[in-house]
């Protein structure tokens, strides 16, 4: 479903954030990776969004080449995509509800669909009751939650989860990776990034260890 | 098809409602849009009402001959006899100062100050009509008349039909002028005022994009908003210059019943209205759209 063909990122400025890095993700695989902060992560999940471009070898979804497609295009790839950012980017001039009504509003939902989904997808992370709230007075927790709750209110058949367990206790932290946990058993392909290697071991699934831009044994 | 209709209509009814929010700033704006648009619009309508006058002029041709008060009667009989002897007159008119005086009275109005003279300013004048209309002709014949004995000024009555079909295409070149400096006006205007949404909205759009959007989503509140602004500044403009006119008009009137003349400007039309909010709305559409595209092409 996703596939890296030695690919590398140079950014501007000169600095190699990714060096020739081949792997292949299958559909309905849940894959972590792992790797010091810089490791080049993020750079990775942007890569496979359309966010940045590769400037070496070629970014396969779902056998389309991401890297070198159209400006144009790159909207219909990311649709079947849910993003989990890093920086959580939720807005704050408007309510929680209308937050993860957003990417219903991009794909023409209409006003009873979009709003069914919409209070399911807050029920499906425990956000229920909360729609009308604005996002500041969410917990960090919370506002994690939120973030997952757009990433999937569309059902994409792909989620990347940038650090979706940052800065939260251990406890919260399973909660949200039995939440992945049940998006995969539904046959979402996942990716998910942290740089504390603990808490995926106890899943056993497939680890991509990265250290400055290349895959470690 | 029906999914954008839909589409449109929410972010359209979003728009109008982002402007009644605020209704201060959406007024300022359409006044703006509406002033521009005004000038070129007022212009153009006293152009064409002005090449409605010049249209209407009278092709023939006048020579009017002032006469000296000194003239003698022998010369003023030589004058007289002169359409028989010269070919190019067809015939004269004596207009006795007297006859001048009393017909001005009655014509412009302005008696009471004519009345309030000691003695009648005007002089005796022979109005000659000539046979050609030609102007070159017409000019020899008016330089002839004017050295004649005991004539003090020959004046060729069609001359400020001329000196006002040449103010007409001044004025045809001013508007050029003006109507391509206010619609650059209008498009930096909506440009800018976009780009000021834009930077408002620039963390919704940064997350719309990276979700998805594609570019005429992010684009479609903001042609919208153009949209509204575009025609409501046009419809405000031909108000405001509807109304100038109106307050003006009967002062016109009768400064041309002054000079003799049925004349008032015309006041915009369903066609000029029409003309002016497509334009309006053409250039703050091409604004918009441009401040988008600027924004957007930064954006992967
Ligand atoms: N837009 C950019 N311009 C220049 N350099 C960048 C840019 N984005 C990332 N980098 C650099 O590329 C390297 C990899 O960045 P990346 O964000 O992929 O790391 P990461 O593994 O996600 O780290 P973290 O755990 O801190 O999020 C970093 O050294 C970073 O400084
Ligand atoms: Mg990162």
């Amino acid at each position: 479903m996703i596939q890296f063909q030695q690919v590398s990122k140079r950014y501007p400025g000169g600095f190699d954030a990714l060096k020739n890095l081949s792997f292949e993700i299958q559909t309905g695989e849940l894959l972590f990776l792992a790797g010091h902060s810089g490791a080049g992560k993020s750079t990775i999940l942007k890569l496979i969004a359309g966010i940045e471009r590769p400037t070496g070898g070629a970014v396969l979804v779902n056998g389309q080449n991401v890297g070198s497609m159209r400006r144009s295009s790159i909207p219909f790839i990311r649709r079947n995509i849910g993003l989990i950012f890093q920086d959580h980017k939720i807005l704050f001039d408007r309510s929680v509800y209308d937050n993860v009504r957003l990417p219903l509003d991009i794909l023409g939902f209409d006003g009873q669909e979009a709003r069914r989904r919409v209070l399911a997808a807050l029920d499906k992370v425990g956000l229920s009751g909360k729609e009308k709230l604005n996002p500041v007075t969410l917990s960090g927790g919370e506002q994690q939650r939120l973030c997952i709750a757009r990433a999937v209110v569309h059902r994409p058949a792909i989620l990347l989860a940038d650090e979706p367990t940052a800065n939260l206790d251990r406890d919260y932290a399973n909660d949200i990776l039995e939440l992945f946990r049940s998006f995969h058993q539904v046959g979402v392909t996942l990716v998910i990034s942290a740089h504390d290697e603990s808490l995926m071991a106890d899943y056993g699934r497939r680890i991509l260890r990265l250290k400055n831009g290349q895959f470690t044994a | 098809m029906k999914n954008w209709f839909r589409q449109h209509w929410l972010a359209f009814k979003r728009t109008l409602g982002g402007m009644l929010r605020q209704p201060l700033t959406s007024l300022l704006n359409l006044l703006v849009i509406a002033v521009a648009a005004a000038f070129p619009l007022a212009l153009w309508l006293v152009i064409s009402s002005l090449s409605g006058v010049a249209g209407r002029m009278p092709v023939e041709s006048q020579i009017t001959v002032f006469l000296r008060s000194s003239a003698t009667e022998g010369e003023i009989k030589a004058l007289r006899e002169l359409d028989g002897k010269d070919a190019r007159i067809a015939r004269h008119r004596f207009v006795s100062r007297d006859e001048a005086l009393k017909e001005m009275q009655q014509s412009t109005g302005m008696g009471d100050l004519l009345a309030g003279l000691p003695d009648n300013p005007l002089p005796d004048a022979i109005i000659f009509t000539a046979k050609s209309n030609q102007a070159e002709t017409l000019e020899t014949l008016q330089k002839e008349l004017a050295v004649k004995a005991g004539v003090d000024e020959a004046q060729l009555d069609s001359a400020w039909a001329r000196r006002l079909e040449r103010l007409l295409a001044l004025g045809r070149a001013v508007f050029d002028a003006i109507a391509v400096l206010l619609a650059l006006a209008l498009v930096l205007i909506t440009g800018n005022t976009i780009r000021m949404q834009i930077l408002t909205r620039q963390d919704e759009i940064e997350v719309s994009k990276l979700i998805g959007a594609s570019d005429a989503f992010i684009r479609r509140p903001f042609i919208h908003f153009a949209i509204a602004q575009g025609l409501g500044g046009g419809l405000l403009a031909c108000g405001i210059v509807a109304l100038a006119l109106w307050r003006l008009n009967p002062a016109v009137r009768e400064l041309a019943t002054a000079y003799g003349q049925q004349f008032a400007l015309t006041t915009p039309g369903l066609v000029s209205i029409a003309l002016v909010c497509a334009a309006t709305t053409l250039l703050c559409l091409f604004g918009a759209w441009l401040a988008v595209w600027q924004h957007l092409r930064k954006l992967l």
